[in-house]
């Protein structure tokens, strides 16, 4: 929220400097985020015109301009680039006080200045072009005091302003935190305190609980009340936008002064004319002052009148009743309002004010009122023919509030501080004046602080007023056990797994559009859907980690990258019997050649199955349980027949294959060498619920002899695979490992058969092997191959 | 001969190369020369029999043939002395500069790395990781933690809907921060409870360089007897001071959430300026950074969950993960982090 000092220094007596002021508020949890001058600030400084441009002898981005201040012509030296004949200029003159300090005489290269043409900047305005000298307008009087083109010189604060803060919401109300919590006297502001008689209006409030007070000022004879500048000038700088009609901003003026909402109703166009609060009926419409039709629902409030709403409650004003040029009698509605029903209708209608934003966050119950007296005076202060016929104030339920009790040692409990008794009495006392003597305190907010609730309230009151530098950081917290979850323990295992093979980790975002949706085979009716997302592209939440991991690759390589190597950790979502699923994926590709950068040696492939089959096995070496099936039903963007299941103790632990070609297509790749893993981490972490020392694998001895290994080359039909004939070796006597090396196919070999060639390394825990121990122990291999398999020897 | 038998065969001459020149005394580097490298000498022969080895394996054993030739040469010309008999030059050495062997390098995203020290921290205060659903209900994200419908607060965090609904029928929602873990763990557990969460979270918001629809968040929880804000402000101070080492200090503000009160702002003394310079880009001159957010856990909220407020009372604590992580990686667009450029992961490695 905007605050002008100025403004903010009408309501202290000896008001803090306007920095002094900021760090003031920032302490009691008011965040000034911005602080600037605004305004001129500067003397001396005249509207002068550009009479004469000359280029300057020893200079080249110089000029020497005559001047003319409207008492004669002076020559000055100007280093602007947009300077013109003709043009009105701020001219300072020797003696002058600008941003930076007194004007002092001076020769630029040679040349004597008698002044010098201003910036924006020179003269210490904000929010001008400040690119070359400050262009005045055509019709600004020649040789005038410059100051009288600009706002008078003051401060602009922007406060940062937290949802509950409701009781801050005007200048007189920072003022109030100021003086409460710093001991300042605050100052009131002047209002209408005559009386009326009579009823001009009657007011009939038919929601009580919705509408606990609602003040109403009725004057006659206000037309042609015009804003005086005074406050156009304020309105202007709080960036809102003055209409001339004191009806319209006086309303705004008040608000921004005291937090209170007022409205004007026309009381010629009200019918009866009568005030009724009530909810609105269903179907109901009302024009609203900005031009719509809004259709009312019972969940709202409007105030009526005899016949019809004339506002919606608390967040705008009709247009029928509204008050023009011409009206002559008003009523000033200036009322409390129910903060959820105010902000409800203002979500449904989707329209948003000044006036709802305050109401929202809940207004002072006492200060209908005084700011509808306000209003009247300044409104009385414009239009001396004007009069107050009624002041009433309806308040069927009076604002009562909650009896705290405050025992020091609670709020020391809380703090956990040894603040003295005097101390927090003091505080107490400066929020509520009235406050009577006696531990426990019984303590009662005043009005405007309806967030205080409860004792925890008062403590956060004990330490604004003290300053939170009380709290000690003194703990006498006992020990208790820590722990991680299985499921952090298997993503970082494998994160750092994959890190170590090369594999680059990535963030994703968890949204995606139906495009992507249908790359990863999803059925829109099985994935959740975002009811509002940002855009097309986030529409869906991701059934799979994939639409991520091929962005990725896609960026990567539109950037001149070759081989692309990631994962990612995220959650992936689906919609499950009318509710939702989620589940954590480590998912990854790889594309282009294994290990990325190649060699001078040699040694880099172009990345393949069998690499990704290789980083997969890396990464579950060591746990019990793990293997590869034929997947029963893979994910649709694999390839079929390039895919493996992955299992880890009976359950599945993923999948690693090709991208299918059609998902290369839809993901618009050219080249589909792309290989996918996706390991979901449940099935990992379940795993992982053994306790640590249960987890670790016991290692088995090993043979005090020499091992002796022999290979063998067969040839065999190609139906055959490897995992058939390695099951087939379990069970050979001090068989070591059979170690595949070598896998042919082509001259030599008959058509349909492949030629594999395997290390068997042997070792016994009792003796060193001989030549006929091993000898026997191939013969008996060979002899089981050529059995099941049919496999000769390789010539 | 079969592609094995010749690596066989290779194998057994260089045992024979090697052991020749090791044993003591050497042979004449000139006689093994002829043995081992001459036209008839055993590698010369070897390297002929390729002929009989299908094309396809011969190009692999040749090289393997010709590192086996050079190392013999090198080896011998060692042998032979330091300096040479005749020629202009020594044979060069190895070109050490010449890169290393191209081994697997990757890394964990630069979030990865800020969030595993997160939880380092808190594990080293004894704080235990808890967990939570990212597709949450309104009661969980809002309601238990003080934000009564039709709020203001709920306006601090525009958050998305999805299409599914909870038990009470009401749209379920991505939660819009870390804390309904709070909620969550004490509606599991029985007090004392000291936990944490380091986790994604969703905000309807457009992305700039300072903002993210999806972004991540740390919180910590700890609920006893007699907990207070001073407890708070130690717990808070030496979390900052494991990640920022022990010259920081850490001040608290005035702030408002509404599931705790008192409610505080975490300020850390600036670290990457000296303080009153009045230049630094990362804390505006100000010498205080805005961390995270704090306070003691809002009795509604214990209420919720079933704690007893005149008997329990807690602290919580937490912040925004990437405001971390840009602030440590020198990072300037939120942006960076999400969009996965490799030229930027692998500098963070």
């Amino acid at each position: 929220m905007k605050i002008l000092y100025s403004w903010l220094s009408d309501f202290i007596e000896n008001p803090p400097s306007p920095e002094e002021a900021a760090a003031k508020l920032g302490r009691i949890g008011l965040k000034v985020e911005e602080l600037h001058r605004t305004g001129a600030a500067f003397t001396g400084v005249c509207v002068g015109r550009i009479e004469k441009i000359d280029r300057h002898p020893n200079a080249d981005k110089l000029s020497l301009v005559d001047v003319n201040d409207g008492k004669g012509v002076m020559r000055v030296v100007c280093g602007a680039k947009n300077i013109a004949v003709g043009q009105l200029i701020p001219f300072a003159k020797v003696g002058a006080m600008l941003a930076e300090g007194e004007l002092k005489k001076a020769r630029i290269r040679g040349v004597e200045s008698e002044g010098m043409i201003c910036s924006a900047g020179e003269l210490g305005l904000e929010g001008y072009d400040n690119s070359g000298i400050l262009v005045l307008p055509a019709d600004a009087p020649l040789g005038a005091d410059a100051m009288t083109l600009f706002p008078k010189a003051d401060h602009a604060l922007e406060v940062e302003m937290l949802p509950n803060q409701g009781y801050c919401l005007s200048h007189y109300a920072l003022a109030r935190e100021l003086c409460v919590f710093y001991g300042l006297k605050l100052k009131e502001a002047p209002v209408f305190q005559g009386e009326a008689r009579g009823e001009a209006v009657p007011v009939e409030i038919k929601v009580p609980d919705l509408c606990p007070r609602y003040g109403a000022v009725v004057m006659k004879g206000v037309k042609g009340a015009r804003t005086p500048e005074w406050m156009a000038a304020r309105l202007r700088a709080m960036g809102s936008n003055p209409k001339g009609n004191l009806l319209i901003d006086g309303s705004n003026y008040v608000m921004y002064e005291l937090g209170q909402p007022t409205h004007c109703f026309d009381v010629a166009k009200l019918g009866g004319p009568k005030i009724i609060v009530r909810r609105a009926l269903p179907g109901e419409m009302l024009k609203t002052l900005d031009g719509q039709d809004l259709k009312l629902d019972p969940g709202m409030m409007v105030i009526a009148d005899a016949s019809r709403p004339a506002a919606l409650a608390g967040v705008m004003g009709g247009a029928d009743t509204a008050v023009s040029d011409d009206t002559d009698m008003i009523l000033i509605e200036s009322a409390r309002f129910h903060a959820p029903t105010v902000r409800q209708a203002s979500k449904t209608t989707g329209l948003k004010s000044e006036s709802s934003y305050r109401f929202e966050r809940g207004t002072d119950p006492e200060l209908p009122l005084k700011a509808a007296r306000r209003l009247a005076a300044l409104i009385l202060e414009a239009a001396p023919g004007a009069r107050v016929e009624q002041i009433s104030d309806n308040c069927p339920v009076k604002y009562r509030p909650p009896v705290i009790e405050v025992a020091p040692a609670r709020i020391n409990a809380i703090l956990g501080t040894g603040i003295a008794d005097g101390e927090i009495e003091a505080c107490l006392k400066a929020l509520q004046p009235r406050l009577r003597d006696g531990k426990p305190w019984q303590f009662e907010a005043p009005s405007y602080r309806q967030d205080i609730e409860m004792i925890n309230d008062v403590a956060e009151e004990v330490a604004r007023y003290i300053g939170y530098d009380v709290i000690p950081p003194v703990t006498r917290m006992p020990m208790l056990p820590s722990a991680v979850t299985p499921q952090w323990t298997a993503a970082a295992e494998l994160k750092q797994g994959l890190a170590a093979l090369g594999f680059s980790e990535v963030y994703n975002y968890d949204f995606v559009s139906a495009k992507e949706l249908k790359v990863c085979g999803a059925a829109p009716e099985t994935a959740l859907e975002v009811k509002n997302p940002l855009s097309s592209d986030f529409q869906y939440l991701r059934p799979a980690l994939l639409p991520g991991l091929l962005k990725t690759l896609r960026y990567n390589l539109n950037r001149g990258r070759e081989t692309v190597l990631v994962f990612e950790a995220g959650t992936a979502y689906a919609r499950r019997d009318g509710g939702k699923a989620e589940e954590v994926y480590c998912a990854g590709l790889m594309y282009g050649e294994y290990p990325e950068g190649g060699s001078w040696r040699g040694g880099a492939a172009k990345a393949d199955f069998y690499h990704l089959k290789g980083v997969l096995a890396r990464l579950f070496s060591g746990k019990g349980g793990f293997r590869y099936e034929k997947p029963r039903k893979a994910p649709a963007y694999y390839q079929p027949g390039l895919c493996l299941e992955m299992k880890l103790g009976g359950s599945c632990a993923g999948y690693l294959g090709k991208l299918s070609r059609e998902a290369a297509a839809a993901a618009d790749l050219k080249d589909d060498a792309v290989f996918l893993f996706e390991v979901p981490l449940s099935c990992l972490a379940q795993a992982g619920k053994t306790e640590f020392w249960q987890k670790v694998v016991k290692v088995k001895p090993v043979s005090q002899f020499p091992q002796s290994w022999r290979d063998l080359s067969v040839v065999l039909d190609e139906k055959h695979e490897w995992g058939e004939l390695e099951r087939s070796f379990s069970g050979v006597q001090d068989l070591a490992s059979a170690r595949l090396v070598d896998v042919y196919k082509g001259k030599n070999i008959p058509a349909g058969q492949r030629s594999l060639t395997v290390r068997f390394t042997f070792s016994s825990m009792e003796k060193t092997l001989n030549d006929a121990e091993v000898g026997a122990r191939m013969t008996a291999i060979q002899d089981k191959l050529a059995r099941s398999f049919g496999a000769k020897l390789r010539a | 001969m079969n592609a094995t038998e010749w690596k066989e065969k290779l194998s057994a001459i260089r045992d024979s190369f090697s052991a020749s020149i090791t044993q003591k005394p050497a042979e004449n580097p000139e006689a093994l020369e002829l043995r081992f490298l001459g036209r008839k000498g055993e590698l010369a022969l070897l390297l002929r029999d390729l002929k009989d080895i299908p094309l396809e394996e011969r190009k692999p054993l040749g090289a393997l043939g010709n590192t086996a030739k050079q190392e013999f040469e090198a080896k011998l010309a060692e042998l032979k002395g330091a300096a040479p008999a005749a020629g202009p030059a020594a044979a060069p050495g190895l070109d050490l500069t010449l890169p290393g062997a191209p081994l697997p390098k990757g890394g964990l995203h630069p979030l990865t790395h800020v969030m595993n020290r997160l939880a380092e921290a808190f594990l080293k205060l004894g704080f235990t990781m808890a967990d939570g659903p990212l597709v949450e209900d309104d009661y969980h994200n809002f309601e238990a933690l003080n934000f009564p419908p039709f709020h203001p607060a709920r306006d601090m965090q525009d958050t998305f809907y999805v299409d599914a609904k909870d038990q009470s029928g009401k749209f379920m929602l991505l939660r819009t921060h870390t804390s309904p873990v709070q909620v969550r763990s004490m509606e599991k557990a029985e007090p004392p409870l000291r936990v944490f969460h380091t986790g994604r979270v969703f905000r309807s918001e457009a992305v700039d360089a300072s903002h993210s629809f999806a972004f991540h968040q740390i919180e910590g929880l700890y609920v006893d007897k007699g907990v207070s804000m001073a407890d708070l402000k130690w717990t808070a101070d030496a979390f900052m001071k494991d990640l920022f080492g022990s010259g920081v200090k850490t001040r608290f503000n005035p702030s408002y959430f509404p599931f705790v009160e008192p409610g505080a702002e975490v300020d850390m003394s600036c670290v990457f300026c000296k303080s009153g310079s009045g230049r630094c880009p990362v804390c505006k001159g100000t010498g205080w950074l805005e961390l995270m957010g704090a306070g003691m856990v809002h009795p509604n909220v214990l209420k919720g969950c079933n704690y007893d407020p005149e008997k329990w009372s807690g602290f919580a604590f937490g912040g925004g993960i990437e405001r971390f992580a840009m602030l440590l990686y020198g990072i300037s667009d939120m942006r960076m982090l999400y969009e996965n450029d490799l030229r930027v992961l692998k500098q963070v490695g």
